[in-house]
């Protein structure tokens, strides 16, 4: 679905992408890792046609991206760090809105439905949590079924519940066909959700692969924890105290 | 529908109804240009009447006395100021120019005489240096009430006379041209102040970065802002014209469509400069200072608080040419001298050379984020 080929960018003297690779097959779930300043998000943002391309190719269902940004995008779904709405807005109304921008009619219900929003269809984006909005952003995205789904950073600053209720929601997606490329800070969201994951340092890719591979071949040369095996870890304590369900917010 | 104008068309139902629900917008648009239009509008037709300030002090208990006074005050010719009941005061308050000039009634004014059939007397006119038009002009209107007493009460042939006759032609009153100025300045504060506001906070929230995400072009986005604009703003003037007809007298004698049509072409002209500026600013910071030096020669310029015609002439000239003032002339050329469109031409002209000049820039300044 899409081909990345030697993309690079730089910003005055810094390579902030400094020729990388990778492909991300249709319905897969494809993680990009790495600490700040790796280059994460302004490789993001050059798939997302945000950004202009130095050099190198992305190509999305066939589609060159610097060529036809018009055309990509039709193709996907972007999902900001921190989504914003303009206030005094209902969900419906910005449901309605995007799915205008791309010319279409939509039923604003049916999407709210998708991301249990249906209860707040009248209310104002202000009035929703993070997790809320989170949700409504997803769903935006997604109103003229795009064929790759683009998420940064999607559960920083969400509860152990609400984290829990998005990852679920972006493996619908992916069960959908739809191929989603995701950032995070988060190791465990990574290892759980991702079915492949890139590890990217200082501009370049230094790892890809399966998350169990990744750990299987660290494994392999030699590396050992402390042995301290739990049964439970906090995060366990946490959901056992509080529940899974989600919190009106 | 056209699909591109569905997009536009759903962009502005949504935000057309957001404003409505936004207070804080609807206090700017509607509430706070009538606040302006009922200061200067108070101001000007305070000044409207030629009266005088004056000091009456009647020392006579004479009935003609009390009568003149009584008259007096009533005629609307002079505004009678009772914070001076004697001379001395009467002249403080003349140094300070808060009084035009004084009138003093004499002991003996108007009391009849021992042997005399006829009452008499002579009033005192005082005032300075300063006031010395307002002085020999309030002599000459009390001569000439004198002498139309003077006539009831002595018959004397008058060969010569003057008749004066108003004439039925109607002039343009001060306020016609500050309604101008100030439907000029509304159009300022939503057209310009609006955009350049709201366009910096939507980029700092990321909201039109979102957007360009989407295949939405900046076409699509400025043709919704400008209908959007359109409508909010004809429902702000109407209201301002409507105050303006039942408040301050004001006589529309154009035709309201050709005013209508006129005004939505003004709103979207002044619009341009506005999406240009916050369009083009990243932050507050950049469109701030930009727009203030923009709008505040322009406000001052092109006639919103005074008339142009007191400006010098080289500046009537140079302010001519500004944006703004093709758009408070016209307006006051088709509401209240009853111009037609095409009547107006120059006006009409010197707008549309604005207007693509100025949607050409917003088109190119233009960043989503």
């Amino acid at each position: 679905m899409i081909e990345v080929k030697d993309l690079k960018k730089h910003y005055g003297d810094k390579q902030a992408v400094d020729g990388i690779s990778f492909s991300v097959k249709k319905g897969e779930i494809f993680g990009i890792l790495g600490p700040n300043g790796a280059g994460k998000t302004t490789t993001l943002e050059m798939m997302e046609t945000l950004r202009d391309i130095d050099s190198g190719t992305v190509m999305i269902d066939g589609i060159d991206v610097a060529k036809h940004p018009q055309k990509i995008k039709y193709l996907i779904g972007v999902q900001p760090q921190s989504p914003a709405f303009q206030d005094k807005t209902r969900l419906t109304e910005v449901i309605e809105m995007f799915g205008a921008a791309y010319g279409e009619k939509v039923d604003a219900i049916q999407f709210l439905r998708d991301v249990d929003l249906e209860d707040k269809a009248k209310s104002y984006v202000e009035d929703l949590s993070g997790g809320q909005k989170q949700r409504l952003s997803i769903t935006t995205a997604l109103v003229h079924g795009p064929k790759v789904f683009f998420l940064d950073e999607p559960t920083t600053g969400l509860d152990p519940q609400a984290r829990r209720h998005l990852w679920d929601l972006i493996e619908k997606v992916r069960d959908k066909g739809i191929s989603v490329i995701m950032t995070t800070h988060y190791m465990d969201e990574a290892e759980i959700l991702c079915d492949r994951i890139a590890v990217m340092d200082n501009g370049k890719i230094v790892a890809i692969d399966t998350p169990k591979n990744l750990i299987k071949a660290l494994l392999k040369r030699g590396f050992t924890k402390k042995q301290h095996v739990e049964q439970a870890n906090l995060e366990d304590v946490f959901i056992d105290l509080t529940g899974k369900d989600l919190r009106n917010e | 529908m056209n699909k591109s104008l569905f997009t536009v068309m759903t962009f502005v139902r949504i935000n057309t109804r957001r404003f409505f629900r936004d207070r804080l917008a609807l206090f700017f648009t509607v509430i706070f240009p009538l606040i302006f239009l009922f200061v200067f509008g108070g101001l000007n037709s305070g000044s409207g009447g030629a009266s005088f300030r004056i000091a009456l002090i009647n020392q006579s208990d004479s009935s003609f006395a009390k009568d003149f006074v009584k008259q007096a005050s009533s005629s609307g010719v002079f505004k009678i100021d009772d914070k001076a009941s004697t001379l001395d005061q009467a002249k403080d308050l003349m140094t300070k120019s808060q009084l035009d000039a004084a009138i003093i009634l004499p002991k003996n004014f108007g009391t009849v005489a021992a042997g005399e059939q006829i009452p008499r007397g002579e009033a005192q006119v005082f005032y300075t240096q300063n006031n010395a038009q307002s002085g020999s002009a309030l002599v000459s209107i009390l001569s000439d009430q004198f002498s139309t007493i003077n006539k009831k009460l002595v018959k004397v042939d008058t060969p010569f006379t003057v008749k004066s006759e108003e004439l039925k032609q109607k002039s343009l009153s001060a306020f016609d041209y500050t309604f101008a100025g100030l439907l000029g300045f509304s159009i300022i504060g939503m057209g310009i102040f609006g955009p350049v506001n709201v366009f910096p906070e939507l980029k700092k929230m990321g909201i039109l970065r979102r957007l360009s995400t989407t295949p939405l072009k900046v076409w699509q986005y400025f043709l919704s802002t400008m209908i959007g604009q359109a409508v909010i703003g004809l429902l702000s003037l109407s209201i301002m014209f409507a105050v303006a007809i039942v408040v301050f007298h004001l006589k529309i004698v154009g035709n309201p469509f050709e005013l209508a049509l006129f005004l939505v072409l003004g709103i979207i002209t002044i619009l341009g400069i506005g999406l240009a500026l916050g369009g083009w600013a990243k932050n507050e910071r950049q469109a701030a200072p930009l727009s203030n030096i923009i709008v505040f020669p322009m406000m001052f310029l092109s006639g919103t608080f005074f008339p142009r015609f007191l400006m010098p002439e080289w500046l009537q000239n140079v302010s001519a040419l500004l944006p703004l003032t093709p758009v408070i002339d016209g307006i006051r050329l088709i509401a209240t001298e009853g111009k037609h469109l095409w009547e107006i031409a120059p006006q009409l002209g010197l707008i549309g050379i604005w207007m693509i000049v100025i949607y050409i820039i917003a088109f190119r300044v233009f960043r989503w984020e």
